[in-house]
């Protein structure tokens, strides 16, 4: 998997934006900025899926991130007052020396990883793989002479969508199944949790500890 | 004499180093990927040690679990292009993440929400109810 041409442009553009746009989420003072900041992030990482020939989960990326939960995010940040953070009354951040522990721990962390861990993985990995890989890249041009071009005339379509919707339907669809009770159980837990104490009390739900509570406010009141 | 060749040598060593990096940034490889991914990563966790407002922690989870989609895609593209084991599988494996972050996503509004109604904020050093 190596890119060349535009690709490898396109690869430093998005790359880099989906980093910007990382660093802004964390940096930001007010949580929508921070929420769209995030948005951009999503979209940069998805324009590299698409680059890594995954257009199917790019596109569930968008539609699902960007266009449900995000906008699930906007709401919220709507129904929460963090009035004191935005107008600088407050610090955003914990207090400094919690950060600094946190940084010098993420420093080593990356040190480790960005210098030492992928490089040498990578170069190990690809020696093991050396030959295989070129069977396999001959192998799969012949496959791919058949293949209509792109419309840029770069590239040839590729038939990865058709492949995960077989997949997800044949060998993941125990999963797939438990994902749909996940997303049920998700479902009625959000709204079980952000009901208010009027919608508890019209359902007949209300926790008896907060029922004895409030029979005992009442009878106090009506003793005095 | 000696000495300018051996300079020379370094010289040269240094110009093929430098090479082969303008190389790599002009093809980049399935390391690259993992190198934006793990930066993606760190990213999200800083945000999560580092923020007060829950809010802004639980965009930074889901810049952590998009830094796993990207390695897991990354990876299968490498494996469809060694041939070995079945290059599908990461792609399955990030729809199932996506799914998960989604149900993680409206569980943790929701307790936002709860919280908010009962305690009046959303700053985590302020939720200190089950603290020793």
């Amino acid at each position: 998997m190596i890119l060349s041409g535009w690709e490898s442009v396109f690869f430093w553009i998005f790359s880099i934006a989906a980093i910007l746009a990382g660093l802004l989420t964390v940096m930001a003072r007010n949580a929508v900025h921070s929420a769209l900041f995030l948005i951009s992030s999503l979209v940069s990482v998805a324009a590299l899926f698409i680059l890594l020939g995954a257009e199917f989960i790019a596109g569930v990326q968008i539609l699902v991130y960007v266009g449900g939960v995000m906008v699930l995010f906007l709401f919220v940040i709507m129904l929460v007052n963090v009035g004191a953070e935005e107008e600088g009354r407050a610090p955003i951040f914990n207090r400094p020396a919690q950060v600094t522990a946190a940084l010098v721990f993420l420093a080593l962390l990356a040190g480790a990883l960005v210098i030492y861990a992928i490089p040498r993985g990578y170069q190990a990995m690809q020696k093991r793989d050396e030959a295989a890989i070129k069977q396999a890249n001959a192998k799969r041009a012949a496959a791919e002479s058949n293949l209509a071009t792109a419309a840029t005339g770069v590239s040839r379509l590729t038939r990865e969508t058709e492949r995960v919707g077989t997949s997800l339907y044949t060998y993941a669809s125990l999963p797939f199944e438990i994902a749909s009770l996940l997303l049920l159980v998700a479902i009625i837990g959000s709204v079980m949790l952000a009901r208010t104490l009027k919608q508890e009390i019209a359902a007949d739900d209300v926790d008896p500890e907060v029922l004895s509570d409030m029979s005992a406010a009442s009878s106090k009141a009506d003793e005095s | 004499m000696n000495h300018l060749s051996t300079s020379l040598a370094l010289l040269f060593q240094e110009a093929s180093r430098a090479s082969t990096a303008i190389e790599s940034i002009k093809h980049p490889d399935l390391s690259k990927f993992l190198v934006i991914a793990a930066i993606l990563f760190i990213i999200g966790v800083a945000g999560v040690l580092t923020r007060r407002n829950l809010l802004v922690i639980f965009m930074s989870i889901e810049l952590i679990l998009n830094a796993a989609n990207l390695n897991f895609i990354a990876f299968a593209r490498y494996l469809q292009d060694t041939g070995r084991g079945d290059p599908i599988a990461g792609q399955i494996f990030t729809v199932f993440i996506i799914v998960v972050a989604a149900a993680e996503a409206a569980i943790g509004l929701g307790i936002v929400i709860a919280l908010y109604r009962n305690r009046e904020t959303i700053w985590v050093d302020e939720i200190d109810l089950m603290k020793w």
